[in-house]
């Protein structure tokens, strides 16, 4: 039985989640839209999703967790990835990872203290030939030595 | 058919067999953990490797599909190297806790870790689930034991169609859980415990036999599960334990098995938690007698009045002090004196009976002799009135025989699966699982339902017809039948008469109509009336050969109480009849018009004469020659049985108030809270000159009562029970007792053996050794029963007509010819409910049934987990009422009708449309059948309609503000 | 119109990574600025593989190749090059200090072969006319028109095309099964989920090039009857998710695509499925579950995806790569194509070259080269002058070769007898710095994170090889742990349900081989 309470969701993704609610096979492209739009999969955003569509709760959570791009708690605001794939990993990326943990203070896969940053690793961005190579938010920054981290940082922050 | 070798054993096989399946079926055991034969395949666990001829490496027999010619072994050395590498691999993120775990002896891994000698891991101890959650009094979930097999997340899936369950994270991180780990309550589990029969190791334990002894020191049992009418075997796991009294078995769990005919090895809530009603405290355990009667025999020197207070708002431990315990002797005595002194005073017609679908086939049998015999009145009935008196009535007329005329394991090959009227996967959750195998499958289920009940969920389509209109939607789906063609022509003339008549009538009957009545779309009807007639699958190929060559596949209609609980009920019955003759869907496996069945024994009940027109066997009372051949049975004169047909339940109650009714007696019936206009039953109640009633609790009903009679409990006697399917199975004693209480074919053989010789009929024979004796009686009563008898009754059962001891039994009817000869349609025309919503009350108020709990809640409010799950009763609403109530979620709500009113909480949500609110009839607090009509019945089942009245619906807090 | 130069801009990740976009813009503006509108197009492509140089723009005709361009010399590029003809000297690509070198003599695309990306860096991939102009759908017209199904599997047949996704089934075979299996409902699906960490092949041929993949998926659907068909590509590739949103629009608009494709009758539709970051996706039957909306955990074949697929219908699952190549060899010929590479594998493989490598990008090559010449000559060798010690093929499912391997002519036989593997197309060069152990460990880490959890080899397996691979990598380790490592390496290639579980011990196997020396101290011995 879908959960019967009720919460609201904004028009668009209400309108996108309508539009998908009889495809087959919707789930995971709703759930990147969830994501969008939050940040991250918020557990009443959830399960508004399975009431509005034929979706069961428990498939939703299996995939939601199965996958490592979803979320299921806020991320910091500035999303900041260090690629371990294995061309940033034979160039360093273990040691830039090293530098941003301490620098922010915060283990992967958390997030700083004051929000402002979500720490964590990820597989390949597909710049190689940049390795090493760290993204934040949706910037690719290449070549980078763990000496470059202060300034990646303050950047991000002066933009705000 | 496939040929292969399994270890060199030559096996055949059907196409799509696994090669573990050609294993089994050649007696290897092949070792296996994630696999189960009634669940999907996973691959997972890799004990199941074998070695294929011809192909390299080693393949898991699970998921292989057998060919052709393949050889196969499974035991080679390179198999035992790499099975005991597996087990390493598994004992090392598993506790071998076996000393001490509940699963030992019956844990697969322990067994297997056996068989290949492995007793720790090479590769280095490292836990990675230890979480323990212990949040319901069902089961407990310790994810230490848990191998990830995963059978528990298919079967709730696949099986129960709850998906309450499910994988989460990923990798060595992989574990079992609920949505957001939320409790299991907050979840979909319906506590069906199927996770947990399935479960290999310890990781799902059922929480009653948690300490209460080892696999192998606890016996076993089987038996029928006392409550519904899918008849379930079951294996109850006891102990024994010394108390005060003596040594007693305990039952601590109940289980499915895998040869179980109808449910192999699942069950519902209430056969695997709804057991401990029998070990209850509030058990009758004496005989009593009520304080003003026994002041009246000087057994108390009190006086006493009855109270004014209605035995509904009554404590049980009050109730109690309105009765004096007394001995068997002087109880039946008493009741024996009573019943026939009322004969004799006004006639045999001024004594009334209640059967019971809850007791077994032998004890309906001895009740009915005992009325029609000793007293010698037809005034016999029971709860079928309520139930499925319209069944009985219409499909007789239609097809010749009230019953389900296909057995429920052909649902699972069903190409279409047809249902309306029935809240299938919570009146008859196992069916309910049928069905899910069914569309798992591919088929395509229709439901035709004012409510979007549960099994709505799996439905291809949903006809949500406004209460009361589903007539139109069957007669117009006939029409575009009709007129698409679609019809079996051939079928029709072979097999049935009345057609042209029938086809004419639908002349009148249009889809714009019947859509505008319903408020179900046109298009939805059309498709709805294709797939049935075509039995049209959506996805995959039927079971059936024959079907591709015919063309049509096979469409089964599966209904109960939304049908029959109907002012036209069996008019309505009688339509699904001709929708199914129209389209050839009878007769043969995987059709047909299947009436479920409600109580555990209904059928029997039914079959054995507790009804007030036929004697056992459906042999009508007004038949001279039928009476005279029962006459002789029972060594009675003819002229001593009634020749009139006798009283209904509804019609029982409007006699005594009419005063032609003194004396009555009730075995195992609650009527008080489950007849309709309860306000009116009481009356009658309290107004009857003398009421004994059976029962095994201290019922509503009991309190009025006279003398009061304890019963042994299905738990506790031996007995046949005849399911929906017209399967005849064996109940057995599995636990003592309590106190004095006796089997109801016993004492009201007793009663009978008193009354008759009171009225001087004294050649009628009450003695038998034992309830298999019984039955050797039914057996030459009742032809239908004829091959019936306690030996062939245990293990698969067999289902009648069964005309004698070579017959193997009947699973399908009216192969061929119909009982009555030619299928009858009949022309039926559209009617409206009797009571419909007015200005005053604008409401359609439903009742009807919930999951956990089983009708008047004298046995399923008494179990722990069934009461727990769901302690109070509550409405159901439609959210946008609610918002204009005011109302939300869990505050009250006033419902009121022409008969009374009653309080309770809203259960708000989209299950019911607006204008339409539903109430289950479990909760006395809050009575449903305190609202519903005892007036405008079925003119020919002359059952009350339950499933619709007129009400009006109040939110108390808006009022007094 | 004719445009007397182009001027190239490299929009592969890259070089947008470090600012291509700004430097396109202001080129675009300068052009303007200039009033050369009509002489001159100015055309952001795909990626152009020498991803170490970039920024990179080329100017055609005269081939000039600027690398490593900043922003600010849009400005020169513009006025200098685009206005006055002149070559900007200290923007140009210069080989071992030598004279400028135009692209066409850069050593680094010499020994490329380009056929999957042979639009890639030449075409707007925003831009379908462009696409067409190239003969693009040319293969399609004729697959259409001129072909029957029957003819177009002989044609692959011929051509000796095998699957670029890593098993190297031959794609003749699994469209022939797939066409062979009677349903009313079949699928294409198109494996664009490239979870090698480490390789990028498919998203530089997405992002250069969406279209090819679109005309191969058409005309999968009609040799096999398919009206349906899927993109899985992964989550991480946000660009090329929109560069093929935008073709697919494109292709309907034209007719390319949709219903009655060409007037032929034959309708085919696409929809973009969502990868979102799991490994094991890759893997055809989890990608299936995935683009079903389930958790990605694969299942055990037979029956395969050919058969019994998407939904339970038969399906055809191609890389990427592998569909790239399908428009041209229907074009050129099945014939043509089998001329291209060695004996047992036809055509050309694009591989992602990086680790240790001056010049790490994306290169194709035809099949048979041996691995020094990728190294050497097209990769230019180790930097900072450090000993090559070993390359890894098939990222974390692959092993590890070693210098005295270098000569052999790669191909999907050589690879696995190697004890590695062609897999997708990654290429990491290890210099004499790193550890193997380490690398090894690595990619188990890898794989552990990645197992969907399912099968127990795989499970409990890889993450126990792991752990003694820890216990080596701080120096702990024992004979006894090593032979721990190869009985479980064992448990999991011969019984794991899915590709995943049986390579994963791959590198710790193969580093065990090669490397066992940095393993085993003396004392451990
Ligand atoms: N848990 C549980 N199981 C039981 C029982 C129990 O008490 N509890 N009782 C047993 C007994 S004795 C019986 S008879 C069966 C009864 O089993 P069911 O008949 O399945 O149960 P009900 O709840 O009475 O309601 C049947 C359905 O009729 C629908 N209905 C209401 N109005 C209409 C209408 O106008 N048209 C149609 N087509 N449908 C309508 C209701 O929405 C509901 O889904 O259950 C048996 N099983
Ligand atoms: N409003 C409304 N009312 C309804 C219905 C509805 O849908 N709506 N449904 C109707 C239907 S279909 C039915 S079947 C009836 C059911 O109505 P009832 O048969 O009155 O209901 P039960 O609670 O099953 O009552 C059976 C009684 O038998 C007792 N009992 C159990 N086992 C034994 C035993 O072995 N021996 C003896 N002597 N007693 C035993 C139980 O304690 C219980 O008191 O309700 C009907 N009433
Ligand atoms: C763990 C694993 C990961 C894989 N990842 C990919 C991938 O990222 N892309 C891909 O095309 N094939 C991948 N494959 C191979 C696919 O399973 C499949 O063989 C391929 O998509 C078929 O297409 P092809 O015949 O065109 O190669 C992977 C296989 C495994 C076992
Ligand atoms: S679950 Fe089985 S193997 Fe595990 S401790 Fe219990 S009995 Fe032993
Ligand atoms: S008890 Fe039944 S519904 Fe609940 S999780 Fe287990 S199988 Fe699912
Ligand atoms: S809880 Fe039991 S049935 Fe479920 S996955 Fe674990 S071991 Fe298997
Ligand atoms: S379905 Fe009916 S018979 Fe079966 S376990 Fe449930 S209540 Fe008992
Ligand atoms: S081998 Fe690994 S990824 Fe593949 S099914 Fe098994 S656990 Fe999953
Ligand atoms: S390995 Fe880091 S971008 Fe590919
Ligand atoms: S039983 Fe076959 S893999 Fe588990
Ligand atoms: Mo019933």
């Amino acid at each position: 039985m879908a959960p019967t309470t009720h919460t609201e969701l904004p028009e668009e993704l209400a309108s996108f989640i309508k539009d998908w609610r009889d495809r087959p096979g919707n789930l995971i492209m709703i759930l990147h839209r969830v994501q969008q739009h939050y940040g991250y999969l918020p557990e009443l955003v959830a399960d508004e999703v399975c009431r509005r569509t034929s979706i069961a709760a428990s498939q939703l959570y299996g995939v939601a967790t199965f996958y490592n791009y979803f979320n299921l708690s806020p991320p910091g605001k500035h999303r900041v990835a260090v690629c371990m794939g294995t061309a940033c990993y034979l160039k360093g990326a273990g040691a830039l990872t090293e530098e941003l943990r301490n620098h922010l203070n915060v283990e992967v896969n958390g997030v700083t203290q004051d929000k402002q940053f979500s720490l964590q690793e990820v597989r390949c961005v597909g710049c190689c030939g940049l390795a090493p190579v760290v993204m934040v938010d949706d910037e690719v920054h290449g070549k980078l030595g763990p000496e470059g981290v202060q300034a990646l940082l303050d950047k991000c922050q002066e933009n705000d | 058919m496939i040929n292969l070798r399994i270890d060199g054993i030559p096996v055949e096989v059907a196409p799509g067999a696994t090669v573990l399946d050609a294993a089994l079926a050649a007696g290897v055991d092949v070792p296996r953990l994630c696999a189960h034969e009634d669940l999907s395949p996973s691959g997972g666990c890799r004990m199941c490797m074998v070695e294929v001829d011809g192909t390299s490496g080693l393949q898991p027999s699970c998921t292989l599909e057998a060919r052709d010619g393949m050889d196969v072994a499974t035991e080679t050395d390179p198999i035992v190297a790499h099975r005991k590498i597996t087990l390493d691999g598994f004992v090392s993120d598993h506790p071998l806790d076996c000393v001490t775990c509940e699963k030992a002896g019956a844990c697969e891994l322990q067994k297997y870790c056996y068989r290949y000698d492995i007793s720790g891991t090479t590769m280095g101890f490292d836990l990675q689930r230890t979480m323990v959650q212990d949040d319901n009094p069902a089961f407990l979930r310790d994810h230490k034991y848990c191998i990830l097999c995963g059978r528990c997340v298919r079967v709730c899936e696949e099986i129960v169609g709850a998906k309450a369950i499910q994988f989460a994270d990923r990798g060595s991180s992989t574990y079992v859980a609920t949505t957001f780990d939320r409790p299991l309550e907050e979840s979909t589990c319906v506590f069906c415990g199927s996770c947990v029969e399935v479960c290999p190791t310890a990781a799902l334990l059922p929480k009653s036999s948690i300490g209460k002894g080892r696999e192998w020191e606890l016996g076993r049992q089987r038996s029928v599960c006392s409550y519904c009418g899918v008849g379930c075997r079951l294996e109850y796991r006891t102990r024994t334990v010394t108390g005060l009294n003596g040594p007693r078995t305990e039952i601590v769990r109940a289980e499915g098995f895998p040869e179980a005919p109808v449910n192999g090895s699942f069950l519902c809530s209430k056969g695997r938690y709804g057991w401990d009603y029998a070990a209850h405290p509030n058990r009758l355990t004496k005989p009593l007698i009520r304080k003003d009667l026994a002041y009246e025999m000087g057994l108390t020197d009190e006086p006493w009045d009855v109270p004014d207070q209605s035995p509904l708002k009554a404590k049980p431990a009050v109730a109690r002090e309105g009765f004096v315990e007394t001995d068997w002797e002087t109880a039946l005595s008493v009741v024996a004196d009573r019943l026939a002194r009322a004969a004799e005073t006004y006639g045999p017609g001024a004594v009334a009976g209640l059967a019971s679908a809850r007791c077994s086939n032998e004890d309906n049998y001895v009740f009915q002799k005992m009325m029609r015999g000793a007293v010698g009145t037809n005034n016999v009935d029971h709860c079928a009135r309520l139930c499925h008196a319209s069944t009985v009535a219409g499909l007789a007329r239609a097809f010749g025989s009230g019953a389900m005329t296909n057995s429920i394991r052909e649902i699972r090959h069903a190409d279409c699966i047809f249902i309306t009227g029935s809240n299938t996967s919570e009146a008859h959750p196992v069916i309910g699982y049928e069905v899910m195998r069914a569309v798992r499958d591919g088929a395509s289920l229709i439901v035709v339902d004012p409510r979007r009940i549960p099994i709505t969920e799996h439905a291809t389509l949903h006809l949500q017809a406004k209460s009361g209109t589903d007539i139109w939607i069957f007669m117009a789906m006939m029409r575009v039948i009709r007129d698409e063609n679609l019809a079996d022509e051939e079928f029709i003339t072979q097999r049935t008469e009345g057609f042209p008549a029938f086809a004419a009538g639908l002349d009148d009957i249009t889809v714009e109509e019947a859509a505008r009545q319903s408020g179900v779309s046109e298009d939805k009807i059309r498709t709805a009336a294709r797939i049935y007639a075509g039995g049209i699958r959506q996805e995959g190929e039927s079971r059936y050969p024959e079907v591709r060559e015919a063309g049509r596949g096979r469409s089964t209609i599966l209904y109960a109480m939304g049908i029959t609980q109907r002012s036209n009920g069996t008019e309505l019955v009688l339509t699904l009849a001709n929708l199914s003759m129209l389209c050839g869907q009878i007769g043969k496996p995987s059709t047909g018009v299947n009436p479920l069945r409600g109580q555990g024994n209904v059928q029997g009940a039914c079959d054995l004469g507790a009804l007030p027109n036929v004697y056992p066997g459906y042999q009508k009372v007004d038949d001279p020659a039928i009476r005279s051949r029962i006459a002789d049975l029972w060594s009675v004169p003819a002229d001593d049985l009634d020749e009139r047909p006798g009283l209904t339940v509804v019609e029982m109650m409007h006699s005594v108030l009419d005063d032609t009714v003194k004396a009555m007696i009730f075995m195992g019936e609650n009527p008080m809270i489950s007849d309709p206009n309860g306000a009116h039953v009481e009356e009658a109640l309290r107004h009857v000159g003398f009421l004994a009633v059976a029962d095994i609790f201290l019922t509503e009903t009991a309190q009025l009562a006279h003398v009061v009679l304890p019963a042994t409990s299905a738990m506790e006697k031996v007995g046949t029970f005849t399911n929906t399917e017209r399967r005849v199975q064996l109940g057995s004693s599995v636990i003592e007792p309590p106190g004095e209480a006796r089997p109801d074919w016993q004492f009201i053989g007793e009663i009978g053996r008193r009354v008759a010789e009171r009225l001087g009929r004294t050649s009628l024979r009450w003695e038998w050794d034992d309830a298999a004796a019984v039955m050797e009686e039914i057996a030459a009563v009742a032809p239908i029963y004829g091959g019936v008898r306690h030996s062939r009754a245990a293990g698969d059962g067999v289902n009648w007509p069964c005309p004698d001891l070579d017959h193997p039994g009947t699973p399908i009817l009216h192969v061929g010819e119909f009982k009555r000869g030619k299928g009858a349609f009949h022309a039926v025309t559209p009617k409206a409910p009797a009571e419909l919503p007015d200005e005053e009350y604008p409401f359609v108020l439903s009742t009807g049934r919930m999951l956990y709990h089983y009708h008047t809640g004298t046995m399923s409010r008494r179990s722990e987990v069934l009461d727990w799950k769901q302690k109070r009763g509550y409405v159901e609403v439609n959210t946008a009422d609610a918002e204009k109530l005011g109302v939300t979620d869990g505050e009250p709500l006033v419902i009121e009708s022409r008969r009374g009113k009653i309080r309770t909480a809203a259960r708000v949500g989209t299950v019911v449309p607006p204008g339409m609110v539903f109430v289950p009839f479990h909760f006395r607090e809050a009575a449903a059948n305190l609202l519903t009509q005892d007036e405008n019945l079925d003119p020919t089942a002359k059952i009350p309609e339950l499933k619709m009245c007129a009400v009006r619906v109040t939110n108390p807090a808006v009022q007094s503000a | 119109m004719a445009f007397t130069s182009y001027c190239l801009v490299c929009g592969g990740i890259g070089c947008e990574a470090s600012s291509a976009d700004t430097i396109y813009q202001r080129i675009c503006d300068g052009v303007d600025a200039a009033g050369i509108l009509d002489d001159v197009q100015v055309v952001k492509t795909g990626c152009f593989g020498f991803c170490e140089q970039g920024p990179i723009v080329k100017v055609l005709p005269d081939e000039s190749f600027y690398v490593q361009v900043s922003p600010d010399d849009a400005e020169s590029i513009v006025t200098e090059h685009l206005v006055k003809g002149r070559a900007v000297d200290r923007l140009q690509y210069r080989e071992k200090g030598s004279e400028a070198t135009p692209s066409k003599a850069i050593s680094f695309y010499q020994k490329q072969v380009r056929i999957v990306l042979r639009n890639c860096g030449f075409i707007d991939p925003e831009d379908i006319e462009e696409y067409i102009a190239r003969s693009g759908y040319v293969g399609l017209e004729k697959a259409l028109f001129a072909m029957t199904p029957d003819d177009i599997i002989s044609e692959l047949k011929a051509s000796g095309l095998r699957g670029r996704g890593g098993g190297g089934f031959s794609t003749a075979k699994k469209w022939l099964f797939s066409k062979q299996a009677s349903a009313h409902q079949k699928y294409i699906v198109c494996n664009a989920d490239e979870g090698d960490p480490g390789a990028y092949m498919d998203r530089s041929v997405l992002e250069g090039d969406p279209y090819s993949i679109l005309e191969a998926m058409v005309i999968a659907g009609y040799t096999v009857g398919a009206d349906k068909g899927f993109v899985y590509v992964r989550a991480e590739y946000p660009l090329a998710i929109r560069r093929l949103q935008h073709a697919i629009g494109q292709a309907v608009d034209r007719g390319l695509l949709g219903e009655n494709i060409l007037g032929s009758g034959f309708s085919f539709s696409v929809e973009i499925r969502l990868g979102a970051g799991a490994f094991v996706c890759g893997e055809e039957t989890a990608l299936l579950m995935s683009v079903e909306g389930k958790r990605g955990m694969p299942v055990q074949r037979p029956p395969y995806p050919a058969v019994k697929g998407l939904w339970g219908k038969p399906t055809v699952i191609n890389n990427v790569e592998t569909l790239a190549n399908i428009p041209v060899i229907l074009t050129k010929g099945g014939k043509w194509f089998s001329k291209i590479g060695s004996e047992t594998s036809r055509g050309t493989k694009v591989f992602a070259l990086t680790g240790k490598i001056n010049n790490s990008g994306l290169i194709e090559v035809p099949m048979g080269i041996t691995l020094r010449d990728i190294i050497f000559n097209i990769g230019g060798g180790i930097p900072n002058g450090k000993a090559f010690k070993a390359v890894q093929t098939g990222g974390p499912s692959g092993g590890m070769i070693t210098a005295e391997h270098l000569d052999t002519p790669i191909d999907y036989e050589t690879l696995t007898e190697l004890g590695s593997m062609m897999g997708s197309g990654g290429m990491i060069v290890m210099d004499e710095d790193d550890s193997m152990v380490d690398v090894a460990k690595f990619y188990l880490g890898f794989t552990v994170d990645e197992s969907c959890g399912k099968c127990v080899p795989c499970r409990i397996g890889g993450r126990k090889i792991w752990k003694l691979l820890d216990t080596f990598a701080a120096g702990n380790g024992t004979l006894e742990d090593l032979e721990q490592i190869e009985r479980i390496g064992a448990w999991m290639k011969t019984s794991s349900l899915c590709g995943l579980g049986k390579t994963a011990p791959n590198p710790a196997l193969s580093s065990i081989q090669h490397f066992r020396s940095e393993y085993l101290t003396e004392e451990t011995v």
